[in-house]
Formats: C-alpha cells, sequence, structure tokens
C-alpha cells in the first residue's frame, strides 16, 4: 500500500531534498521563486530609480544601458515600476491564496470530518460560490465594497475559498475512511486531536499543491482587475495597472506593456513547476514502501 | 500423462530504485497434463511473479530469462500480439477479485460471449449459445435469466463462477487460478473449489493453482510447489508434502498452522523476516532463518530428486548433495 | 424430565459476573439517505445477547453480512445501537458520553484486521503507542516514554521500534505495534476484529501466540471476531456462530466444535479446507448463497439453505436451546431431536 507523504510531514527537510527539488521542474520552479521573491522583498534596493519620478526628457524613451526597460508615456523608468508594482501583485496573489487556504482548509476539513448535516450546511454555500462565474463574482464584490488592492486580494479569496475547502474535503473523506481514524476514536481520542493530529496531515497535501499553482494564477485575476480599473489605485502600480496604461502606446513602445507582461507568465509559470514538483510528491505512486 | 508446461531456470527481476530486485529465482518445473498443480508460499515469494511471466503480463520493467514451454512451445521472446492470441483460448487466468476482473458496466453474459468471438470464428448467437451453456456449466443457477445482470447483481461467489466461467470459455488447455478463493467466504470456497474440482474430472484441464492457503492446496492439488523468497524449494505429491515434508520451511510453514491440539501461545513460529530481495542472502534464501543452517547453504541448493516425485533443494538432503556435487552437475527440476 | 432451558429463563447475571453483556442488541443501517429513502433497512445485528467473562476469550465467527463486525464496533462504541443495552462491569454503556465513555474507552481497546491501514503513516511508531496515554494525559511525558518502552518489549518489538515509521514495518510488526497501542492503557477487554485474517501464516502465528500470551498473562478478556474456524478453534475459549444478523449457536469452543447442533455451524466445520489432503471435502457442501440482509427470511434465517430445515423454520423463528453447559443453539430440528432423546 502506498501512502501520500506532503511536506507537512514530520521529515520537512528530507522531502524538499528528495521530493520536490528532486525533480526538474521543481527545481525551476523553486529558483525562480526564490529569486522573484527576493526581488519584491528587497525593492526599494533593487529598483535604480523612484518609480515615480517622471521625466520629461524621456517621454517613452527605448529600453538603454540606464534604463533597461524604457521609460513610459510620463516618462518613468519602467524596470523600477515592475520592480515595485511586482510586490504588489505578489502581495495581492500571496496574500489572498493563504486567506482562502487558511478559511477553506478548516471548512473542508470539518465538512468531511463529520459528513452529514454537517458536511451539507458547510458545502452547499460553498457549492453556491463556485457555481458563479468567478470574475463576476469579483467584479460585484468590488463594485458593493469599492476598488483597491486589500479589496481585490478579498475578491481573489473568495473565488479560491470553495477550491481549497472541495479539495480539502475530498482528501479528508479518503483519510477518514482509514482504520486508523477509527482506532483513534475507538483508544478515546477526542474528535479535535483526532482532526488535528491524524486528519489534518494526512490529507492537507492536495490541498498544498491547489495553493500553489492558484497562487501564480491569482496574480493573472489581480492583473485582469487592475486592468479594469477595480484593483490597485494610483498612486499604487500593480503590473495589472501597468498593462492598462501600457495598452494605449502599445504600438509606439512596446516595452511598456511587454515587461510586466513577462513578469506575469514567468510567475505563473514558476509556480506551476513548484505546484507540479510538490505533486510528483504527494503522488502516492511516488511512495512506495 | 506428458509435461503440458515445462519451465526451465526461470528468473524474474524488477528494476526499481533501490536496485534490481529478484523476484523469482531459477525456477524450474513442469505440469503435467490433466493435474492441478498448487504452487504455495507467503506474500512475496514470486508466484504470482511467476504466473504473470508465463502469461506475459509482467509490466515492462521486469526482466525474464529462462525457458517457458507450453505445449512444445516457447513463450518467452514470444512476440506480444502471439501471446494475447493464446491467452483466453488456450491458456487463460482466474484472479482472485472477481468484481475486478469483470467489466462493471457489462452483461455477465456478454463478457463471455466475447472471450469466444474474441478467439473462434463464430457468429455472435452461436457465442450467446455457448456462453449460456459455460453459465449452466459452472453452476449459476437460473443462468438464462442471470445471463443479462451486471456484475454487481450477482453476489461474490456468483462472480467468480462467472470468471471461471470466461477462463472456460475456449477450452483451454491450461488455467492458471491466482488465489481464486481467497476473496470468498468459506462455505463459498467449498462450492468454488468443488467447481474446479469438477471441472477438471470433466473436461480434463490442467490447473495450476496459485495459493497462500494450505487448507485449499490440501483439498483439491495433485502435486505442490513450495516457493520461499523466489526459489522453487520442494515439489511433492500433495500427500507427501503435508505426511512427510522435507524442506525445513516447508516443515516450519505446515507447523504455524494454528490447531486446537496446541496450548494456545505454543505456535510454532518462523523467527526473523523473509529476506529484502533487492539484496537476497547468497544461496538459499531460507538459510537466514533456517534452524539447521550451515556453511553450504551460502551455495544455491539445486532442486533434486529425493524420490521419483519428491523434488527438494536443501543441502540436508542427500539428493541434493548428490546433484549438487560438480561431477554430477544436472540441476534439473522436471518431474 | 426435559433439560431444555430458553435463553431468557437462565439465571440472572451472578455478583462479579460478566465483564461485557451485551442485551438484546439490535443495529440497522438504512440502505439509503435523504428525501429519495426508501425505508429499507439493512438487518446487520438482529436481537444479540452475549456475554464475556474476565479473562475469557470469546470468538464470534461467521462469514460476509453475518453482522460480526457490526457487533465488534457496536462493542467499541463506534456505532450506536439501534436498541439493546451494552453493559461493561455492571455499568450500562450504551448511551454513554463524554468524560464516562472516555473512562469505558480506556478499559476496552481495539485490534483491527488491516495492519497498513490501522496506524497512521505519518506517525512514529511511539507516538501511535502512545497515542491514548496523550490522550488522556495518563503520565508523565517522561513516564509515557517509559511505558511505550515496556509495551513494545511486551509485544516482542525492539525498543528502537519507537522511532520507527510505519512504512518501514511489515505487516506482522505493525500488527504488534496495533496491539501494544491496545495495551497502552491496561484495558480490560480487548475488541479484535479480524486481527490475524491480513497477515501470512508464519506471521499470524507470532501474532496469535502473542495474543494467547497477553491474555493469560494480564487476564485480559478477548472478543476475538474472525472467519477462520482453525484459528478461533486454536484461540477461544467459547465461540459463538453468526449468521445474518443472529447468533445460531454458542458454547465452549470445544463443544461447538466436536458436537454441533445447529446445521449452520455444522455446514461450517464442514467447509473448513483442512490442511490435510485425506480430509478432503467430497460433495455435501452448502449450497446456495447468503440471502441479503435487507430481506432476511422469514423465521429461521437459514431456512433458505438448511439441508434439514421443515416447515415450521419458515414460520416460526427458533429459540435458543440449551444442549449442554452453557452450550445453545436456536434450530427447531435440533430442539426437537433433544426432546425426542430426552423422552
Amino acid at each position: 500500500m502506498s501512502v501520500a507523504v506532503t511536506t507537512s510531514g514530520a521529515a520537512p527537510r528530507a522531502v524538499w531534498r528528495r521530493g520536490i527539488l528532486a525533480s526538474r521542474k521543481g527545481r525551476w520552479g523553486f529558483g525562480i521563486l526564490t529569486g522573484l521573491a527576493l526581488i519584491a522583498i528587497f525593492a526599494p534596493l533593487l529598483a535604480p530609480h523612484d518609480p515615480n519620478a517622471i521625466d520629461a526628457t524621456r517621454i517613452l524613451a527605448k529600453p538603454s544601458l540606464p534604463h533597461p526597460f524604457g521609460s513610459d508615456d510620463l516618462g518613468r523608468d519602467v524596470l523600477s515600476r515592475v520592480i515595485f508594482a511586482y510586490r504588489v501583485s505578489l502581495a495581492v496573489a500571496v496574500g489572498s491564496t493563504l486567506l482562502a487556504f487558511l478559511v477553506g482548509v478548516p471548512l473542508g476539513l470539518y465538512a468531511g470530518y463529520h459528513g452529514g448535516w454537517v458536511d451539507t450546511a458547510i458545502m452547499r454555500p460553498i457549492d453556491m460560490v463556485l457555481a458563479l462565474p468567478a470574475m463576476l463574482l469579483a467584479v460585484a464584490l468590488i463594485a458593493i465594497i469599492g476598488p483597491g488592492s486589500n479589496i481585490s486580494a478579498l475578491a481573489i479569496a473568495v473565488i479560491y475559498m470553495p477550491i481549497l475547502a472541495r479539495v480539502v474535503r475530498s482528501s479528508t473523506l479518503v483519510v477518514v475512511s482509514q482504520t486508523y481514524i477509527e482506532a483513534a476514536r475507538a483508544r478515546g481520542t477526542r474528535s479535535r486531536r483526532i482532526i488535528t493530529r491524524h486528519v489534518l496531515p494526512n490529507a492537507i497535501g492536495p490541498a498544498i499543491v491547489q495553493a500553489t499553482i492558484l497562487m501564480g494564477f491569482a496574480l493573472q485575476i489581480e492583473a485582469a482587475l487592475s486592468f479594469l480599473g477595480l484593483g490597485a489605485q494610483p498612486p499604487t502600480s500593480s503590473l495589472g495597472v501597468m498593462l492598462a496604461d501600457g495598452r494605449n502606446v502599445l504600438t509606439q513602445a512596446p516595452w511598456v506593456e511587454v515587461f510586466p507582461g513577462l513578469a506575469i507568465a514567468i510567475t505563473v509559470l514558476a509556480f506551476n513547476f513548484f505546484g507540479d514538483g510538490l505533486r510528483s510528491r504527494l503522488d502516492p505512486a511516488g511512495v512506495t514502501e | 500423462m506428458s509435461d503440458l508446461l515445462a519451465l526451465e531456470h526461470v528468473d524474474v527481476g524488477f528494476a526499481t530504485e533501490d536496485g534490481r530486485v529478484s523476484a523469482v529465482s531459477d525456477v524450474s518445473l513442469s505440469v503435467s497434463e490433466g493435474e492441478i498443480f498448487g504452487l504455495v508460499g507467503e506474500s512475496g515469494c514470486g508466484k504470482t511473479t511467476l504466473a504473470m511471466a508465463l502469461m506475459g503480463l509482467l509490466p515492462t520493467t521486469a526482466h525474464v530469462a529462462g525457458s517457458v514451454r507450453f505445449q512444445g512451445l516457447e513463450l518467452l521472446g514470444l512476440p506480444p500480439d502471439e501471446l494475447r492470441k493464446l491467452r483466453g483460448d488456450r491458456i487463460s487466468m482466474i484472479f482472485q477479485d472477481p468484481m475486478t476482473s469483470l467489466d462493471p458496466t457489462f452483461p455477465v453474459g456478454e463478457q463471455v460471449a466475447e472471450t469466444i468471438t474474441a478467439h473462434r470464428d463464430v457468429n455472435d448467437a452461436r457465442a450467446k449459445e455457448r456462453a449460456l451453456e459455460l453459465l449452466g456449466d459452472v453452476g449459476i443457477p437460473e443462468h438464462e435469466r442471470r445471463f443479462g445482470d451486471a456484475p454487481h447483481r450477482l453476489s461474490g461467489g456468483m462472480r467468480q463462477r462467472v470468471v471461471i466461467a470466461t477462463a472456460l470459455a475456449n477450452e483451454p488447455a491450461l488455467v492458471l487460478a491466482d488465489e481464486p478463493t481467497t476473496a470468498l467466504d468459506v462455505t463459498i470456497q467449498a462450492q468454488v473449489l468443488d467447481l474446479l474440482r469438477d471441472l477438471r474430472t470433466r473436461l480434463q484441464t490442467t490447473i495450476v493453482l496459485i495459493t497462500h492457503d494450505l487448507g485449499v492446496v490440501a483439498q483439491i492439488c495433485d502435486r505442490v510447489g513450495v516457493m520461499y523468497a523466489g526459489q522453487l524449494v520442494e515439489v511433492a505429491p500433495v500427500s507427501e508434502i503435508f505426511r512427510s515434508p522435507r524442506h525445513p520451511y516447508t516443515q516450519a510453514l505446515l507447523a504455524a498452522l494454528p490447531t486446537q491440539q496446541q496450548v494456545p501461545g505454543s505456535l510454532r513460529v518462523i523467527p526473523g523476516r523473509v529476506p529484502n530481495l533487492a539484496d537476497p542472502p547468497p544461496g538459499c534464501r531460507f538459510s537466514t532463518r533456517c534452524p539447521y543452517v550451515m556453511d553450504v547453504c551460502a551455495t544455491v541448493p539445486p532442486l533434486a530428486h529425493e524420490t521419483d516425485e519428491h523434488l527438494i533443494a536443501c543441502w540436508l538432503s542427500e539428493a541434493t548433495n548428490q546433484a549438487g556435487r560438480p561431477d554430477h552437475a544436472t540441476a534439473g527440476g522436471a518431474a | 424430565m426435559s433439560q431444555i432451558l430458553s435463553s431468557n429463563e437462565v439465571a440472572p447475571v451472578r455478583p462479579g459476573g460478566p465483564i461485557l453483556q451485551v442485551d438484546a442488541l439490535v443495529k440497522h443501517f438504512p440502505t439509503d439517505r435523504g428525501l429519495m429513502a426508501s425505508g429499507a433497512v439493512v438487518h446487520a445485528v438482529d436481537s444479540i445477547d452475549l456475554e464475556i467473562h474476565p479473562g475469557e476469550v470469546l470468538a464470534v465467527v461467521g462469514e460476509s453480512g453475518s453482522g460480526k463486525s457490526t457487533l465488534a464496533r457496536c462493542v467499541l462504541r463506534l456505532i450506536d445501537p439501534t436498541s439493546g443495552r451494552i453493559v461493561f462491569d455492571g455499568r450500562d454503556v450504551t448511551g454513554m458520553k463524554g468524560r464516562q465513555l472516555a473512562g469505558f474507552r480506556q478499559q476496552v481497546q481495539p485490534v483491527f484486521q488491516d495492519p497498513f491501514s490501522s496506524i497512521d503513516p505519518r506517525w512514529r511508531v511511539g507516538r501511535s503507542v502512545a497515542e491514548t496515554l496523550d490522550a488522556f494525559s495518563i503520565g508523565t511525558k517522561a513516564e509515557r516514554q517509559e511505558r511505550v518502552v515496556d509495551l513494545l518489549d511486551r509485544v516482542g518489538l525492539d525498543p528502537s521500534f519507537a522511532r520507527r515509521r510505519p512504512h518501514e514495518l511489515s505487516g506482522g510488526q505493525r500488527q504488534r505495534v496495533g496491539i501494544a497501542a491496545a495495551l497502552a492503557p491496561e484495558p480490560r477487554l480487548i475488541v479484535a476484529d479480524e486481527p490475524v485474517s491480513a497477515l501470512d501464516v508464519s506471521v499470524q502465528a507470532q501474532v496469535l501466540n502473542l495474543l494467547a500470551d497477553l491474555q493469560r498473562d494480564l487476564g485480559l478478556a478477548i472478543l476475538f471476531v474472525a472467519h477462520d474456524l482453525a484459528v478461533v478453534e486454536h484461540i477461544s475459549h467459547r465461540t459463538a456462530v453468526m449468521y445474518l444478523g443472529k447468533i445460531v449457536e454458542t458454547g465452549p469452543t470445544e463443544r461447538v466444535f466436536r458436537d454441533p447442533r445447529h446445521p449452520y455451524t455444522k455446514a461450517l466445520l464442514e467447509a473448513i479446507p483442512h490442511p490435510d489432503p485425506e480430509r478432503r471435502l467430497v460433495g455435501s457442501v452448502l449450497e446456495g448463497e447468503i440471502p441479503s440482509p435487507i430481506a432476511p427470511p422469514s423465521g429461521c434465517r437459514f431456512r433458505t439453505r438448511c439441508p434439514v430445515a421443515i416447515d415450521r423454520c419458515a414460520v416460526e423463528e427458533p429459540e435458543m436451546t440449551l444442549f449442554g453447559t452453557g452450550h445453545t443453539a436456536a434450530c427447531h430440528v435440533a430442539r426437537a431431536e433433544l426432546e425426542a432423546s430426552a423422552g
């Protein structure tokens, strides 16, 4: 019989070494994400110029040595702007997914563990949210609360939460059917303890993989919302805001549009690679006894 | 009686992360026409792997060497297409789990008929007629009504009867039955064993029965081969295996069976564990647990004739010693 | 004079009597749930009475659908019975909750069939063994660790096993871990559901020896649920034979095996594939299939397969009849034979 072993296991270091980093995709994903995270964290140190400094002499200037990504329609340095915008976008992506994870995982866990009416009570509303088109939901939410990067993070979390809850619920159902859960109950272990000590560690793996991949796509949703003017508001800039701005000058100065787009593409790809690396570790076939 | 199936020096290895696992090592044996031959051993002894090797059903990570002759035809190295034609026709198989060996969406009668049309040039009506006959033969009550039922509507015992009917569809010369009664209740098991015995008498089908259950072996087999950790350690007529087992492993296995005569807690146990087949001990693989282990056990003991019908691979045996000497180097197994 | 006693005339429980007493236990499962439910129920366990005395091994045998595992799960309080009582050590535990239930759980521990799914694959062995001790905070941490070492030793595993993970262990070793975990809170009753049926013969012998030793040394009572009659005959003091949710025969194991009275018990014993080519079973196998527990036959549930069934069997459910000390069976035919011989 094979058993899923996940990163949250008791030997995380071994899992990293033998698992995620053993696959080439996992290594690439991990490497790129580390680099991008460092860029986001140290943005003020890395950006060569003030991202908001307007320079009338450099309007739509081509990429050059001091300004490798060129300048935009206000003469602002595109590289510096991408770095700062990336910081906002990544924060939204990570924050939203984390929020969805923290809410969705417990819900899926309780629904799957208790079953019956508890399951129905938790999952029916979640299914209803899941049935709505994601973008529509986000736009409606922002229409009610108002735009901003925090609000778009919340909107993305609302879209993601049901997905993660579903994933956790289904893996929980598998774990709960194992005899060691029944054994724990018969031994007198309390439900809460069974959930936290047995069910959660054994059921959370697929949700971690899913969340990783969703995190990449959150960047796209954030961009789409910002593109529509529903995301980050000036003076804050995000990659989506940059895409929206760059669209107007696409023919004269494609670099204004291309570099933020590339940043999104690379990040989504890196999250996907990393997720695949995690998945291969989680795949029951990958662990033989 | 002539040999229907003859295995010579069959080796099966699997390439794994931990290196090459030697699942079957140098197995030689023969099965005569019309007999029920039991291949018995505990989990991991290689009995199922051996059967899969004969059928050409092992994954590509497996490496098979040696010779398997069926009705004089060499099976190892036969093109996959030729093997496929043999399977379900002249050789068929019965698996342990009757649920997973039937297609859940298909009426059971159709599944039997399909096996016939796959190998025989007959029209559907004739195949159906024959399938119906077979369902009756294997003792399915109201088989005409049952013909159109999906597998899930049948009980486990009935499903296994359908599987047996499928296996017999083309009157095969050889049936490989892998734990055919293990998933069944004891009263149903008795019925299925009865059926297998009856079919052998009626159709003269040769059956190789693979099982861990010594009770089942005693009930229906004519001859028995005992496997341990990939090696064939003893071959004998069933009465001799139970009356005078010669190999220390066979002896230990029989002694471990619970009986009422023994005081609870006093069952004989075999100390230690089955060796890791990625790194098996040299020579006799039972040597690590054997109470009679000697220095010579580090050399593989050949399977040799103790009597005409009783073969044993153990250095305690005079026959093995004779066969093992270089001047008598005719390590053999055919009975 | 007739010696026949029906079970409800048997003398009341003597003081210091059974450690576990099951009275008229019934468990029905709905076949489907929700709005479309048909109201059909599976009669998994139907009005079962049994007792286990301290230090006794009671085997419950039966084929699939007999309800033996449902019975075990009711006794472990993993599922709630539809009706009936479970009395442990003189106290009705059927409706117990909270702290009282926790106290009961410490005294009644399970051993399960599948050694691969019955311990958490992610937990180190020591943690699994100590699960009950941790759950109830029994002793200090150091004491618990010490106890784990003792327990591993008790079941024949080296203390170093505490650090190992389940995937490094063989099936037999895992089953030992399961037994050690069950022993941790010093229970008085072990409910073992097919504890050796997933194991190879040679490993099965080791685990049976271990259970027998523990039972003797610790004076444990064991409810031993199994389908393998050879195992049951070897290890149990008393045997109860179940068929379709009912106990059809019960008595001292030797009596039940040597002198079975119920036709089902006889058929079951005859169907054993004896590991002896001289004792081949020819013909005379029980025909037919186990009927559906959703609509069990009227009267005696075995009558549809019974070789000696009479008309009365279809209309009247047979009562338990006493055939000897502690040996009862529920069969009209056997009862009539007994009455005839008693004059």
